[in-house]
């Protein structure tokens, strides 16, 4: 499952990247963010400590090169990632910073669409409110000439970092 | 639709190259989406379910404007666009702004949304980066998903030059990070924000948004308003429904598994003072849902394919072939949406093949619903008379074919075909050159007789072109039935089959003509009916129980009939089957000295009938022919009965497309299933000098069956 999820993700121009502890994890986000403002306004409290970002959820999100977030499950079939998007500071940085790196517990990955319907569901029929997307690849746009290219509003990297257990507190 | 603004279209290299490169591409790219998918059990389950829901309309409505407004979302039905357009005005001005942010929404461009606005001093922009470029040169999309494939990278270089001030080089990257970069200003400063959305949930009021740009989340969350415009039909009733829509939109539309983004939007959620408007547009949906000949348009997901498939969208675009609506759907949507005036001319450029019906996401008869609405079509003059009172009058008619023949006499050149016509019937033989009508019909050839003998009875109903131009091809085939052990009789009172009455909306006549047809047919006892052209076929099998589905003695009889049609090649495919005596498993095909062919299978044999293999089996276990595919061999050739003398510069581009495969394959001869596309196909391959025949199976089957 795993497999078809990389190869699905991947051939939208995904970059996957697997990783064994947390810190790992942030050694490789500096990395990706090369000192830029950074945004974790998405990311529950315990990811976000772990981290230890600093000055993490604090950049405007116009201004963030980097913004984090974590998947609530994945979709093999598509290498889709189903990311709550409930607060409107986290969802601005996800659709504005050049790009975006996304926590997924391996484990949490489904088949298919369908496979999360019930879930989608509850998400929808519980609560008041609700936002939330299924991210496939970074932003893309084939309106000139049917030219496929990469980034046109929305984050024009896309990484996925897999961490078991990286879902629970 | 005048025949100058077609030229131009077909002139435009551009447009043309483009629109070629992507019918080319798209069926590779949907064929690799829909890997491990069930298409056909996909569509039939939104086909069902949006069945269902357009039943249920207004309820759905009440439904889902009770759970948005739960959520704190303030809706807005509107029956009218101008309600619409008056109600989104107001949302604006309460606000006290005066700059609207969108992403893609096809509604607004039914309801001509932005040129109201602009007009009342709201600035619009389109932020989805193919609306934008429309937007910036002031047109409309030509396509519901790629609104500016017509438009090339130089044309989007001018209007980024202008609309930017800053010269910018035709290079896509380039301009698509100069659209990045200018319209980011716009979502940051726009107060209000619009969106469509492609399904709407009634029981949690939610809606979702299936975009690739990601345009759709910045609208819908930096402005402090939200207006989501959607039509009623968008609405299912759950989560269930809407997962379908979702798995079948972007594999349908451009061939990608899903869309970058699919966001899921419940109430609004956007902090403090973020207000979420649902404005649901009416606009004759509900009129049409409750419409039994046509509500099954509004099951339509707006995927776009019935135009990415369409040979007639392929040569023209979306600038001809719709209105702002396009492809198939856009013809038969348009005189709901925007009125008959509108619709009259484009519902005639459909030339019938069917391609749509195949790929439609939702099941939708699109190629038999643009035909009835030809129905409601004005009728231009003359047409009556020659439907009304010659066609309907069986020897009036066969005289006048005969009549014809006389009349082509000085007009045939060397091998007797024709090249040069007078006046209007030129536009005929565009591109091709068109086959004599015979000296004598096959029915002056034959005998009439009645069954006689312990065989299996075949009545033979040949169709008006095989009956006056190709009567040895009659010949062949109740030669070949016989020989295969049939006993053949041929009715000499069969008349046309209604078709040309019907695709030129004269239902009365079509009705009269079924029904004459059904008393000759069925006035002898037979085991099988058969027919040599398809588009005869589907008269006899379906339309006529449709056509006269409310008298209940004439539907029994149809039923009758149609249980009994078959087409040459499905009845002779089972002789194989049955003897077992031929191979048939193709272990054959690549042994030597077997004559190659290449096949083409006639629209409505493959599509209205869904005949495709048995031909192949036949041609291959029967004939013994070896069969060498050609590119797209289930495209249209563009002959479409009278479409090629309404359409000849349409038609003969498609024919074109359909010789360069053809020629490609090197083989000699073609075979096909239906008279209609031997003339096409021998005319236009004679026109460009190519030395190939054209063979009906009939004739391919009796010229081996008489070698032995
Ligand atoms: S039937 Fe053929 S020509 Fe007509 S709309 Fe469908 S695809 Fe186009
Ligand atoms: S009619 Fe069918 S194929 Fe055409 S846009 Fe609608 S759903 Fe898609």
């Amino acid at each position: 499952m795993c497999d078809r999820f990389r190869l699905a993700a991947e051939a939208v121009g995904a970059v996957i990247k697997h990783f064994s502890c947390i810190g790992e994890a942030r050694d490789y986000l500096m990395g990706i963010a090369g000192g830029g403002a950074v945004s974790c306004s998405t990311l529950p409290t315990h990811l976000r400590d772990a981290l230890a970002i600093d000055a993490s959820g604090t950049a405007v999100p116009a201004d963030a090169v980097l913004c984090i977030s974590r998947a609530e499950a994945g979709i093999a079939a598509t290498g889709s990632l189903l990311i709550d998007l409930k607060g409107p500071e986290g969802r601005a940085a996800t659709a504005l910073a050049p790009i975006h790196a996304v926590f997924l517990d391996p484990t949490t990955i489904v088949p298919t669409l369908y496979d999360l319907g019930e879930r989608l569901n509850r998400m929808l029929t519980s609560g008041d409110q609700a936002y939330f997307s299924l991210t496939t690849g970074p932003s893309r746009t084939a309106d000139i000439e049917r030219v496929l290219t990469i980034g046109v509003h929305g984050p024009i990297e896309l990484h996925i970092l897999m961490i078991e257990g990286c879902c629970h507190e | 639709m005048s025949n100058a603004t077609i030229q131009n279209k077909i002139n435009d290299t551009f447009l043309r190259r483009a629109l070629k490169n992507f019918a080319a591409a798209y069926p590779v790219a949907r064929a690799k989406a829909f890997e491990g998918v069930d298409f056909e059990a996909l569509r039939s389950r939104i086909a069902q379910n949006k069945q269902i829901a357009l039943q249920q309309m207004p309820d759905l409505i009440a439904r889902f404007t009770a759970s948005a407004e739960r959520t704190g979302a303030k809706v807005h039905f509107c029956r009218r666009p101008e309600d619409a357009r008056a109600v989104m005005l107001e949302i604006i001005r309460s606000k006290g702004a005066d700059f609207l942010v969108k992403s893609k929404a096809m509604t607004s461009e039914e309801i001509d949304l932005n040129h109201y606005l602009e007009a009342n001093g709201v600035r619009c922009l389109e932020t989805d980066l193919g609306e934008w470029i429309i937007q910036l040169a002031g047109e409309r999309p030509s396509h519901m998903v790629m609104p500016a494939i017509h438009k090339n990278k130089e044309d989007v270089a001018e209007l980024f030059s202008k609309a930017t001030g800053s010269d910018c080089p035709p290079d896509i990257p380039f301009l698509v990070q100069k659209a990045r970069e200018t319209l980011r200003s716009g979502f940051l400063e726009g107060q209000v924000g619009m969106s469509g959305a492609n399904v709407a949930m009634a029981d949690s009021g939610a809606l979702a948004i299936i975009t690739n740009e990601g345009n759709g989340r910045l609208v819908t969350t930096l402005p402090r308003t939200h207006i989501a415009l959607i039509g009623v039909e968008k609405i299912v009733p759950s989560m269930t429904e809407a997962l379908d829509v979702i798995e079948v939109l972007p594999k349908n539309a451009t061939g990608q598994k899903l869309t970058s983004y699919v966001s899921f939007i419940k109430g609004s959620t956007g902090g403090d003072g973020h207000e979420l408007h649902i404005v649901l547009l009416d606009n004759g949906r509900m009129d049409l849902a409750a419409n039994p000949d046509f509500g099954q348009a509004l099951q339509c997901v707006k995927c776009g394919a019935c135009a990415n498939v369409c040979p007639i969208y392929e040569i023209v675009g979306g600038h001809v072939f719709g209105h702002i609506y396009v492809g198939g759907i856009g013809l038969v949507l348009t005189p709901f949406f925007h009125g008959m005036d509108k619709a009259e001319e484009i519902l005639k450029l459909c030339i019938g093949c069917r391609k749509c019906n195949e790929v439609c996401a939702a099941k939708i008869d699109i190629e038999g619903l643009i035909v009835d609405l030809r129905d409601k079509i004005r009728k231009p003059f003359g047409q009556t008379f020659m439907f009304g009172t010659m066609m309907k009058n069986r020897t009036l008619f066969h005289t006048t074919l005969r009549a014809a023949y006389l009349a082509q006499k000085p007009l045939q050149g060397d091998g007797g075909r024709i090249r040069h016509l007078p006046l209007m019937f030129d536009a005929l033989a565009a591109g091709k050159s068109l086959p004599p009508i015979a000296e004598k019909p096959y029915r002056d050839l034959v005998q009439e007789k009645r069954f006689s003998s312990q065989k299996e009875r075949v009545l033979f109903y040949s169709g008006c072109l095989a009956d006056f131009v190709y009567p040895e091809l009659c010949m062949d085939t109740a030669e070949s039935l016989e020989r295969l052990g049939y006993e053949v009789v041929f009715p000499k009172k069969q008349s046309c089959c209604g078709i040309p009455a019907r695709y030129s909306g004269e239902m009365d006549v079509a009705r009269d003509m079924a029904r004459i047809n059904l008393d000759v047919l069925l006035e002898q006892e037979a085991d099988y009916v058969v027919t040599i052209c398809p588009t005869c076929s589907i008269s006899l099998k379906h339309d006529f129980p449709k056509l006269l589905a409310k008298e209940s003695d004439y539907h029994a009889k149809a039923e009758k009939l149609a249980a009994k049609v078959f087409n040459y090649s499905e009845l002779v495919a089972r002789k194989i089957d049955f003897d077992s005596a031929q191979p048939t498993d193709g272990s054959l095909s690549g042994v030597e000295g077997r004559t190659i062919i290449t096949y083409h299978d006639s629209c409505h044999l493959k599509r209205g009938c869904g005949v495709f293999e048995e031909p192949r089996t036949v041609l291959t276990g029967l004939v013994g022919a070896q069969i060498r595919e050609m590119t797209d061999c289930d495209k249209c050739c563009g002959f479409g009965g009278s479409y090629s003398l309404k359409y000849p510069e349409i038609a003969r581009e498609v024919l074109l497309n359909k010789i360069e495969n053809i020629k490609a394959t090197g083989t000699t001869t073609v075979a096909v299933d239906c008279p209609g596309c031997r003339m096409q196909i021998e005319g236009g391959l004679e026109a460009v000098g190519a030395n190939l025949r054209v063979e009906h199976t009939a004739s391919l089957v009796a010229q081996s069956l008489r070698r032995g």
